[in-house]
């Protein structure tokens, strides 16, 4: 009777690992909705217009605005220049060392996260923050001395993986870059 | 004088060589049992914060646990030096201990040199091999060493039969560390794919975890001489361990350490299983033990199955939708094979452990 009751025990505990762990509690769990990090920047422009020759200084200020996500990546792009010689990072503070992307380089795009690729067709720089928690502001600030007189145009771009909708990428609509991505277009006259 | 004390201090490791030997198997378990819990945070750290220097909080305790190992296996060779008896005994776990701390030392600046040269590495690469093979071969050691020592000295039903218990924590979180090396896919840098064959690494995971498993709670089971409660201990421990290094510090995946807990379950019921010490029951256990794999190894086990079954790129917080998404399929695959290889440490074990008990 004793050794009746202990194999009940038993065999009820076993089922009811089984049927918690893989029926149950998943069904749960995938029932929880995803965390969807948002992100946001503001960009500062020193100057509207310069003498060729001069600098003007261009300030990120990017946060999350949404849920906790794993990276947050903010991107500024350069379609006026061919090397990043003219551009100096001077403010930086997110937790990973900056990237710099040459024309060329193999890069990511569509915010497929590494499924689509395509080359680069102009520099740029990448400030990257792993993991990024809500309401959390990273800074970095950069001086570009535009080499050519002119319109100078720098793309400035955001995105948040998990990318999981329109909310996980800033700007959401506008302008699309060599990745197909949204940026949003800041631009100094430079005057010969 | 100087020659009189010399030959006091002789005298006193003569008569302490065997609690030295003790000692030193102790601290070689024990350093490893720290490399195995850095290892493990380390690969939470890489992939939630991709640290881009070498000297990390993680790397830091994997450090001072082969600086402790590397004491241990000094006492463990003074110690056996100054053996008045047993020798040939304590030999092979020291062989095998010097051979593994030869690695685990000479990994250390091969990891800084290969970091130094090639950035950041991946899980699987050289200097990582041969330190996860160091940490196995020292663990083994430290096993053999504490389990003889126990046995020798007829500690069967004694409180330091506990000790059986740090000396197999450290074999199955580092047999742990080869298996996950070879299986998941966290080793593709810019300068080496060191990722397993998808395939493959489905396979080894397949196979390799439920043994472990199965192996690692069977042998405390009979190194014991079937102390009731040692594999619930043991299970708990290694519970612990991966919650508090790969689930606790993922805030996205926090609340599934209730899930995770449930896994003590299997650990207590075989406790109480062999109670009743029939060969029925060892199957049944070996079985039960190995179809759990996939829980017990949660959450990262399921970055080998997503190559095969999914294909899907998993960040960090979605790792438990994609791990829950899979774990129908994974156990209707995967469960035969896993029984199979859990019955298989039944006799492996029992081999095993007359081995290392020279019984």
């Amino acid at each position: 009777m004793k050794r009746l009751l202990l194999f009940s025990i038993i065999g009820f505990s076993i089922v009811i690992y089984f049927i918690l762990t893989v029926l149950l509690l998943p069904v749960h769990y995938l029932s929880n909705e995803q965390l969807v990090p948002q992100p946001y920047f503001e960009v500062i422009l020193s100057d509207s217009e310069i003498s060729l020759g001069e600098s003007f200084r261009l300030d990120v200020v990017s946060e999350n605005i949404g849920d906790y996500g794993d990276i947050h990546i903010v991107s500024t792009a350069f379609p006026d220049l061919i090397e990043l010689d003219s551009v100096e990072i001077v403010t930086y503070d997110f937790t990973q060392s900056p990237v710099y992307i040459q024309l060329g380089d193999e890069i990511i795009s569509g915010y497929s996260g590494g499924l689509e690729s395509t080359l680069s067709e102009y520099p740029s720089i990448e400030a990257m923050n792993r993991p990024i928690h809500p309401g959390t502001k990273y800074h970095f600030e950069l001086v570009i001395t535009p080499e050519k007189p002119g319109s100078f145009t720098t793309y400035v771009k955001s995105i948040d993986i998990p990318h999981i909708n329109s909310l996980s990428h800033y700007p959401d609509s506008g302008v699309l870059d060599h990745q197909n991505e949204y940026v949003s277009v800041y631009s100094v006259n430079v005057n010969p | 004088m100087t020659f009189f004390k010399s030959q006091i201090s002789q005298n006193f490791l003569k008569s302490r060589s065997h609690s030295f030997l003790l000692l030193g198997n102790i601290l070689v378990s024990f350093g490893i049992l720290l490399v195995t819990v850095g290892g493990s945070w380390d690969i939470t750290n890489h992939l939630l914060n991709k640290p881009e220097t070498f000297f990390s909080p993680p790397h830091a305790l994997i450090y001072f646990g082969v600086a402790l190992s590397l004491i241990g296996a000094i006492c463990s060779f003074i110690g056996w030096k100054n053996l008045q008896q047993f020798k040939i005994h304590y030999f092979f776990p020291l062989k095998i201990k010097l051979f593994g701390i030869a690695l685990l030392v000479g990994a250390g600046p091969f990891d800084f040199l290969w970091h130094s040269n090639f950035g950041l590495d991946g899980f699987l690469s050289p200097p990582h091999l041969a330190l996860i093979v160091g940490m196995f071969l020292c663990s083994i050691g430290g096993m053999i060493g504490i389990s003889r020592y126990l046995e020798i000295n007829n500690f069967k039903n004694s409180f330091r039969s506990y000790l059986l218990i740090l000396a197999i924590l450290p074999v199955w979180l580092s047999g742990s560390g080869i298996i996950s090396s070879l299986s998941l896919p966290f080793s593709n840098t810019d300068y080496f794919n060191f990722n397993p064959e998808p395939i493959l690494a489905f396979l080894i995971a397949t196979m390799a975890f439920p043994f472990l498993i199965s192996m690692s709670m069977l042998l405390i089971f009979r190194l014991s001489h079937y102390g009731f409660g040692m594999m619930s201990i043991l299970g708990c421990l290694f519970l612990l361990i991966y919650s508090f290094t790969a689930i606790v510090p993922n805030f996205a995946i926090f609340d599934s350490v209730l899930f995770y807990s449930l896994n003590l379950i299997p650990f207590v019921v075989s406790d109480v299983i062999l109670l009743h010490k029939s060969k029925k029951s060892l199957i049944f256990v070996g079985g039960l033990l190995g179809s759990v794999f996939y829980m017990v190894y949660y959450p990262y086990v399921m970055y080998t199955f997503n190559e095969v079954l999914l294909g899907k790129l998993v960040s960090p917080s979605l790792i438990y939708f994609v791990y829950f998404e899979l774990i129908q399929t994974v156990l209707m695959i995967t469960v035969i094979p896993a029984i199979i290889m859990g019955v298989f440490a039944v006799v492996i074990s029992e081999k095993l452990s007359k081995k290392i008990l020279m019984s």
